[in-house]
């Protein structure tokens, strides 16, 4: 075990005029620290690419999971999948990237474009192995892990992007290459990079992709948490208590909230200093500073706000262009829960705000607490570890 | 004299932002950039219905709104600094 992991992150564009994905992405985690992931292109697009490539990503996912070899991966998949009418094939590219106990990563490669590693910022080449299985041309890579390492993999609908139109050949995979050493650097999560390739993908292809594009990212990093204090205790007397827990903890520290950055303050014997900059066209109020925390924002309207991209986040991933660049509360938060921790620690107080009693107010108490709630459930999704603490 | 401005939840949901604005132009107007510091404040424990809660040095202030902000601005500040209407 070491203290690096993975961060996960995939996005499709669908052939123009389809409304389904013939590329599928599966993630499978394992108990003992390893996790699969397969991404398939199934022959052709619409429905019967979708089937196929979903039929070949679960399957792979599955039995590599269950520690199944290769070989018998594989004639399962050519025995299961239908074949097609039209082609008389059955048929789907898959690469599998096999992430052992985050030390190792096993590269399995057939048919798709070869996945892209970059080391130190710098696209490097690695050795493949080439072994037949059941008459095909599989790519085999064994690849010690070091904190840093990005791997790119991706449907051919990327280095397709812009056939005959933007470019003679398409976009070829030393420019995505380049384009990937251009933006890896900044610290982006691998959801955004994924989404940035893919969106230069769908402007190559003049927004009307003539295939699906999948890119799917695996960057390796060390674990990161993160602590966020919600809100002052229920009970008075416990304030003390939360306050020596939240800031005892390794990480950046994170308060949200008026009254609980006043208590904050206090037990820090330092000052609460709120600023007057309205960003965001004032829809998240100004954020404040405490000597000893990372970040001091009110709470409830501001932690909405980031929920708001948390659920876009797992969904489209349609607004990090907001949050990557914006300097209110919410997108400050936004970047430190989702691109730079790994593990989030909330501390929440239950204490009921009377000001927040107000009908006239879109806020009451059990709004705060859900928010918490479905925060968290998204940010599971992104593959965080979340810890929940009440008092 | 340090006038600070609750930005927390509640009173930033009933205009902060607006009063705020009013202020930097009111004590620009009156050109009382010197004498006056603007800062922000969460919570200051006088929530009300209406308006926004501004503390003006030790004094609180709660409840002030668009509309009463010519008043405030006058009694509260412009008086205490002893400036005269203008």
């Amino acid at each position: 075990m070491n203290d690096l992991c993975a961060d996960i992150g995939y996005k499709s564009i669908n052939h123009y005029g389809e409304q389904l994905c013939g590329d599928h992405v599966d993630v499978v985690e394992q108990e003992d620290g390893s996790t699969v992931i397969v991404l398939a292109d199934g022959l052709g697009s619409g429905v019967k690419a979708s089937i196929l490539s979903t039929l070949t990503s679960k399957i792979l996912s599955t039995m590599m999971a269950a520690g199944l070899s290769v070989q018998d991966c594989v004639s399962t998949m050519v025995a299961t999948l239908p074949v097609c009418s039209v082609r008389g094939v059955a048929y789907s590219t898959f690469t599998i990237i096999h992430l052992l106990d985050n030390h190792t990563a096993e590269l399995i490669q057939y048919d798709n474009p070869h996945i892209i590693l970059l080391r130190n910022g710098k696209a490097t080449p690695y050795q493949k192995t080439e072994h037949r299985v059941d008459n095909k041309k599989i790519f085999f890579s064994t690849i010690p892990l070091q904190e840093g390492d990005v791997f790119l993999a991706m449907s051919d609908g990327c280095p397709h992007a812009g056939i005959g139109n933007t470019f003679n050949f398409g976009w070829k995979e030393e420019d995505i290459a380049d384009f990937m050493e251009l933006i890896t650097p900044i610290g982006y999560t691998a959801k955004t990079l994924a989404t940035m390739l893919v969106d230069e993908c769908d402007r190559l292809y003049d927004s009307k992709p003539g295939d699906d594009a999948t890119a799917c990212v695996v960057r390796i990093r060390r674990r990161e948490p993160m602590n966020v204090l919600f809100g002052p205790p229920a009970n008075r007397d416990d304030s003390g208590r939360m306050m020596s827990l939240f800031f005892s903890r390794e990480g950046k520290h994170i308060v949200c909230g008026g009254t609980t950055a006043s208590i904050a303050a206090n037990w820090l014997g330092k000052q609460l200093e709120v600023k007057l900059n309205f960003e965001l066209d004032g829809e998240v109020p100004p954020i404040g500073s405490i000597e000893g925390v990372d970040l001091v924002t009110e709470g409830v309207i501001t932690i909405n706000k980031v929920l708001e991209y948390a659920q876009d986040y797992v969904s489209d991933n349609l607004a990090y262009q907001q949050w990557s660049l914006g300097r209110d509360g919410a997108s400050l938060i936004s970047r430190m829960i989702f691109e730079e921790a790994t593990d989030i620690n909330f501390y929440v107080g239950r204490a009921v705000n009377p000001a927040h009693q107000n009908p006239d107010l879109p806020i009451n108490f059990n709004i705060k607490m859900n928010l918490v709630k479905e925060l968290s459930e998204c940010l599971k999704k992104m593959g965080k570890h979340v810890k929940i603490s009440y008092f | 004299m340090v006038v600070s401005i609750c930005v927390g939840s509640a009173c930033h949901l009933k205009g902060s932002r607006d009063l705020v604005e009013l202020l930097k132009n009111a004590i620009e107007k009156h050109n009382l950039s010197e004498e006056v510091t603007l800062t922000g404040s969460f919570c200051l424990g006088e929530c009300n219905r209406n308006g926004v809660t501004i503390q003006v040095d030790g004094e609180i202030c709660p409840g002030v709104t668009v509309e009463e902000f010519p008043e405030f601005f006058q009694t509260k500040i412009l008086d205490q600094l002893g400036k005269g209407a203008t």
